[in-house]
């Protein structure tokens, strides 16, 4: 089972606010977390740094509730993409684009987020929750995306914010899931308080209102999410990556057979 | 004789399938509040989960029959008890709910359950490897 994870805690200044997200995230429940490193092109002369190493950040990562196993952080980069021109800085391979676990474009405009499903290589296309959508999703670029292994990401902090965000981000949802039809959703945080995180159970349960049915909500937050997380892997790669797993194996082949079986042997 | 084994097997387990479901359901939850300011009382606090339920919902949800069980000021934690039609709503409601009075709080479902009795433990507590 792929533990819940939380692909977007943004990445801010304060050490020690991050420590206390990360404290929270681990004791909610979350095994894995992605700190978000936001570039938008709109301001002027924005660099794309260098990811900054979570273990540099934290000397001790919390454990993870429930396990005996540490926090898994990650890096992402989310490119705000408003111009056809941004893109080229992904075609480019800029190295340090390349050093981030995970990619993700906030398309502002429909021509865009038809670029962004079919030929941009990211991992996450973010849906806009804050405002009313700029334009109506169509059909092929969202099922390009679907076949691609690219993600649609949902915040739900707004939501928590503000009750004219909430109508938003419901009512953007429910529209992406006519089209996508629950099909490669990933629901995460973009908190920057504590108190602003929620339980990954509570956020399946937020999808179902989003409109997924209750194992789509809860692929959002743990199954999409490693799969999104392995497809930013698969960047750094040649052309793919394999797991193995080691299996336990079985004690004693006598002591498996069922009960039935044995007494059959024994008369 | 193996037959005659089969069944005594048989015998000594009995099957019982619960066709209808629980009418409700329980929460037990846990309201974390900044440190300092006011705390709820069980009135308050029952005034605040009808309140998010309305807020998500408006008056349908309001309407939702929610009881509060037990609630214990010093922890600020509680047990509801919900109809199971309502349970999607309560705790969406409860999950989108950011502010007592005007302070940032933040609702967390500990764990639900159809059977009250469940709560009495919590399986995700323990560490098991």
């Amino acid at each position: 089972m792929a533990g819940f994870s939380d692909l977007n805690i943004p990445q801010g200044p304060d050490k020690k606010s991050m420590q206390g997200l990360l404290e929270t995230a681990a004791h909610l429940g979350y095994s894995a977390v992605a700190l978000n490193h936001v570039i938008d092109f709109k301001e002027k002369k924005q660099e794309i740094i260098k990811p900054v190493s979570p273990s540099e950040l934290f000397p001790s990562l919390p454990v993870v509730q429930g396990t005996s196993k540490r926090i898994k952080v990650l890096t992402r980069l989310t490119l705000v993409i408003s111009d056809p021109s941004h893109c080229n800085l992904l075609r480019s391979t800029s190295p340090n684009i390349r050093l981030y676990d995970i990619i993700a474009v906030f398309p502002k405009t429909e021509k865009l987020f038809h670029i962004a499903c079919t030929t941009l290589d990211v991992d996450l296309v973010c849906i806009n929750v804050t405002e009313k959508l700029p334009f109506y999703f169509r059909r092929p670029p969202v099922n390009v995306a679907i076949d691609r292994g690219i993600y649609f990401e949902l915040l739900y902090t707004p939501a928590i914010k503000d009750s004219t965000m909430r109508r938003y981000t419901i009512s953007n949802a429910i529209s992406l899931m006519q089209i996508c039809k629950g099909k490669n959703i990933v629901v995460s945080s973009a908190a920057e308080r504590p108190l602003e995180l929620r339980g990954p159970y509570d956020v399946a349960n937020l999808g179902l209102l989003f409109g997924l049915s209750e194992g789509e909500a809860k692929a959002a937050v743990s199954t999409n999410c490693r799969a999104a997380m392995l497809h930013g892997e698969t960047r750094k790669s040649a052309c793919g990556i394999v797991y193995t797993l080691k299996k336990p194996r079985k004690v004693e082949e006598e002591e498996t057979l069922p009960a039935c079986k044995k007494a059959k042997t024994q008369a | 004789m193996a037959l005659s084994e089969q069944a005594g097997a048989a015998a000594s387990f009995e099957r019982r399938v619960l066709r209808s479901a629980g009418e409700h359901h329980y929460l037990r939850v846990r309201l974390e509040l900044p440190d300092g300011g006011a705390r709820p009382n069980v009135a308050q606090f029952k005034q605040l989960v009808v309140s998010a339920l309305k807020e998500l919902h408006g008056e349908v949800g309001a309407a939702l029959p929610v009881d509060v069980l037990t609630y214990e000021e010093k922890t600020l934690s509680a047990i509801l008890r919900v109809v199971s039609s309502g349970l999607v709503k309560l705790w969406s409601a409860l999950t989108l709910l950011g502010f007592y009075q005007n302070r940032r709080c933040a609702f967390r479902v500990l764990q639900t359950s159809p059977f009250l009795l469940a709560l009495a433990g919590n399986s995700r507590e323990l560490v098991l490897d």
